[in-house]
């Protein structure tokens, strides 16, 4: 068991790149937000928000997913290592001009860009992958510099002691770097049903690779920051994250079951998906035995994010084991099921985790503005419009997984879904008043003097 | 070992390298091997690779977001064989750069959407879906038009053109290449029927067909019900009192029926429900439960007001005859079956008198102007106005 290693060295915490990157976050959530919300009403309301080009379905969709990934939670959590990074590893990160460019580069040659590009036509349309190829390229340098940015703090001082926070930042940069690439090029050299193999892979890497293992390095860190006690077992620690990186990697066909690719390899990714399930138990187990008795609840409003963010994960991963299962994935897949899952798993877990990282960190920025009854509010609202909607959506795919195994017209299934779409775009109220209420905690009330 | 373990560059190369190339090679390459491998041995000698106004149309496709609603991808289940038709092979995906699989189903799975719809339908469809299908969610694609449905703009005659690439190759394959890419797969037996079989009916239930058979409709008393379902499918073409004067009605060519004027035989409705009308914007509805499509036929042939028979001069009836023995038996037959001599070789097939008996006022329209989006012409030059009323007079003795 290591205790975490904290030094007190704020001189040596980039504030202002915490700053400017949790601002961007929020800025692009509402955008992202807003995305989403109208492909929502398209949805619930045909034909209710005009017909411009710009405004059609598909492109809306397209920005939502990218921006919350690419917006939101990048740029959250890079706050979040412009924070953690240098206590972790007792050393600034590489240069504060290159965190300047990455600043302008991830925000304004991609995210607003590509957003922009995409309702202007061009596009990919490949799932987490929608920008167009000129911007992957951007994301491609953005990603080299974070590596550049981040690592070598870690990499110079050859710590004994390397917290796993500071190992979940490291694979999880190194392997997106190499997975973002594959996922976005691959598909346009590689045609058909070869090229979905890679797609699958991607669209698992984006989520397990890149989201997943930076919200585990906020929550491993902010858990033991914010209770001051150290991890329950760094055995576990240790044992939950090689058996991540080893399996998330192994899940991506599990998107195509029972399609034209080789059984085996189907079988393998479901094989490893329920594997997953087994190794998530054990990371959860570990950080809810951290907090445990530590009064999380109460406590502290970061420490309470990322608690909360730690049950939805074990919550999402077991349902992906179950719906990789052949004898689920049948009559789920394809169906609203699946957006549930995405929302619980992007919304649930990824959005409070990086939430509560930010949190913890605004805390820490001196000078920095925190109001913690809005705070409290957005915890609330958040955490009732992530249940309403994930709990529509699964409804809503049982439905459509039912009116399609009768052999009903395919109408059918469409009408029988309207009501759970229309509650979904309701859904909006709870989420935005939450994510509202989030920007207003961190921009009123007392002026923080503590710091880290 | 627990040294070993502290090394930052362990979680870099190990977790971040090896595991990634690990991933790659298991679940990339290697199925990516055997799928090359597949496609090899099974893939029939000349595959039509897209044309460049189908390539421009796949890029409006992909732009639009289709495949986000869309699947593209027949899995080797019953439920999605039963429902759209054979299972996808690789080789059919070799020309897809990148791949349209998709992940959701929010619309038809358009695998085999080569042939399902007419060209006016599709136009008008991608313009105004809902103004067709009354509770479609599908976005209106207006900017890809010139204002109308019936004035599109190259970007969605490219699109068309893409989506008539759909199920293409696997059509064009023809038994042969289908026996022979069915001998070289590896599958177990109920794979081999998925991908293989003769499919069930209502695979493209829409699909209309020139001829099949259809199931003879009862007279059903059930006009709640009719009512509602002809509300809800038939309504937006053929018009809320039957007129053929629906919010769709507009773009298609020949324009939908109009169910006032003409008098229909149960066993036409049975077969014009169950097989469509090939050659137009008529779908088949051959996945409605047939209690269902009973209680639309009585709605369909409820619209018809009884007319008073008009009392001609039997000389009139006699130069009726004679004109139509000139003019009109090639195509629409001796009988007035719509089975003249020459009636097979048109898109769309004649008239049918003997099924479905039109008005005095709507055949000499007809005769007057001919029919859009048919090869029936105008003959109100070629034939005098006593000759034209005397033979839309004549063909309504033709029902039965």
């Amino acid at each position: 068991m290591i205790a975490i290693q904290l030094r007190e060295k704020a001189s040596q915490v980039e504030s202002r790149l915490v700053y400017w990157h949790g601002i961007a976050a929020i800025v692009t959530l509402f955008i992202s937000i807003l995305f989403g919300l109208l492909a929502s009403i398209e949805m619930a309301a045909p034909g209710s928000i005009g017909t411009a080009a710009w405004l059609s379905w598909g492109r809306l969709r397209y920005d939502h997913t990218q921006g919350i990934m690419l917006g939101w939670l990048a740029n959250a959590f890079f706050a979040f290592l412009y924070h953690a990074v240098p206590l972790l590893s007792g050393r600034p990160v590489t240069s504060v001009r290159l965190g300047q460019w990455l600043f302008g580069l991830w925000n304004f040659a991609i995210v607003l860009p590509g957003w922009v590009l995409v309702l202007a036509g061009f596009s990919q349309p490949l799932e987490w992958a929608e920008f167009p190829l000129a911007i992957d390229a951007f994301v491609v340098i953005a990603l080299l510099l974070a590596v550049i940015q981040f690592l070598p703090p870690f990499f110079a001082r050859g710590l004994e002691d390397l917290y796993v926070s500071s190992w979940y930042v490291i694979g999880g940069l190194v392997f997106t770097l190499l997975a973002y690439p594959m996922g976005n090029f691959v598909p346009e050299l590689v045609p058909g049903a070869r090229g979905a193999a890679f797609s699958g892979l991607w669209i698992h890497d984006a989520v397990g690779l890149f989201v997943t293992p930076l919200a585990l390095a906020v929550i491993y860190y902010v858990i033991p920051a914010a209770t001051g006690r150290p991890i329950y077992s760094h055995f576990l620690s240790m044992l939950g994250f090689w058996l991540l990186f080893f399996l998330y990697p192994l899940n991506g066909t599990h998107h195509y079951v029972f399609s034209v690719i080789p059984m085996s390899a189907q079988i393998g990714a479901i094989l490893a998906s329920s594997l997953l399930g087994v190794d998530v138990i054990i990371v959860v187990a570990n950080l809810l035995l951290s907090a445990r008795g530590s009064g999380w609840f109460s406590r502290d409003l970061g420490l309470r994010f990322v608690v909360t963010s730690t049950w939805l994960y074990l919550i999402v991963s077991l349902q992906g084991s179950l719906q990789a299962q052949m004898s689920i994935n049948r009559s789920v897949h394809f169906t609203d099921w699946v957006v549930g899952h995405s929302h619980l798993a992007m919304l649930g877990f990824a959005s409070f985790a990086a939430a509560g990282g930010i949190i913890h960190v605004w805390q820490r920025i001196p000078g920095a503005r925190f109001n913690a009854k809005l705070v409290n509010h957005a915890y609330w609202l958040l955490l009732a419009g992530v249940l309403m909607m994930v709990v529509d959506l699964t409804i809503a795919g049982l439905v459509e997984a039912r009116a399609w195994q009768s052999g009903a017209p395919w109408m059918d299934s469409v009408r029988a879904a309207g009501p759970y779409w229309s509650i979904r775009m309701w859904s909006f109220i709870p989420i935005g008043g939450g994510f509202g209420s989030l920007l207003a905690g961190l921009l009123t009330g007392e002026r923080e003097l503590r710091a880290a | 070992m627990r040294r070993f373990l502290r090394m930052s560059y362990l979680a870099a190369a190990v977790g971040g390298i090896g595991f990634f190339v690990m991933s790659v090679l298991l679940l990339g390459v290697w199925p990516g091997r055997a799928l090359d491998e597949q496609i090899r041995q099974t893939t029939p000698p000349h595959p039509l690779a897209l044309s460049a106004s189908e390539q421009r149309g796949r890029t409006v496709y992909a732009r639009e977001g289709c495949a986000y609603c869309h699947t593209q991808q027949i899995r080797y289940l019953k439920r999605d064989v039963d429902r759209f038709g054979k299972a996808t092979l690789a080789w059919e995906t070799i020309f897809d750069y990148p791949h349209l699989w998709g992940t959701r189903r929010i619309g038809p799975d358009l695998s085999r959407e080569s042939s399902v719809r007419s060209e006016d339908w599709q136009l008008s469809h991608l313009y105004a879906p809902r103004s067709l299908v009354r509770d479609s969610v599908m976005p209106d694609f207006p900017w890809l038009f010139d204002g109308a449905p019936d004035r599109p703009r190259q970007e969605v005659r490219d699109l068309l053109a893409y989506l008539e690439t759909l199920g293409r190759d696997r059509e064009l394959a023809g038994p042969e290449g289908e026996a022979h890419a069915k001998a070289a797969h590896d599958l177990s037996a109920d794979e081999k029927e998925f991908a293989f079989g003769t499919g069930p009916l209502n695979a493209s239930a829409a699909m209309p067909r020139r001829k099949g058979k259809y199931p003879a409709l009862a007279i059903s008393q059930d006009l709640r019900r009719g009512e509602e379902l002809y509300a809800r499918d038939c309504a937006s073409c053929h018009g809320a009192r039957g007129a053929g004067d629906g919010p769709g009605a507009s773009g298609l060519r020949p324009r939908p029926a109009n169910f006032t004027e003409h008098e229909y035989a149960l066993d036409r409705a049975s077969q014009v429900l169950w097989n469509g009308v090939a050659g137009t914007a008529m779908a088949g509805w051959r996945d409605l439960p047939s209690a269902d499509l009973s209680a639309i036929a009585a709605v369909v042939r409820g619209f018809h007001a009884g007319q008073a028979e008009p009392q001609l001069p039997t000389d009139v009836l006699e130069l009726g005859g004679r004109v139509y023995a000139e003019h009109c038996v090639q195509c629409h037959g001796d009988t007035g079956a719509g089975d003249g001599s020459a009636a097979d070789q048109f898109p769309v097939a004649p008239a049918n008198f003997q099924t479905a008996r039109p008005s005095i006022a709507a055949s000499l329209r007809v005769l007057r102007n001919g029919v859009e989006g048919t090869p029936m012409a105008p003959w109100s030059e070629k034939l005098s106005e006593g000759e034209l009323s005397a033979v839309a007079y004549f063909v309504r003795g033709f029902y039965r």
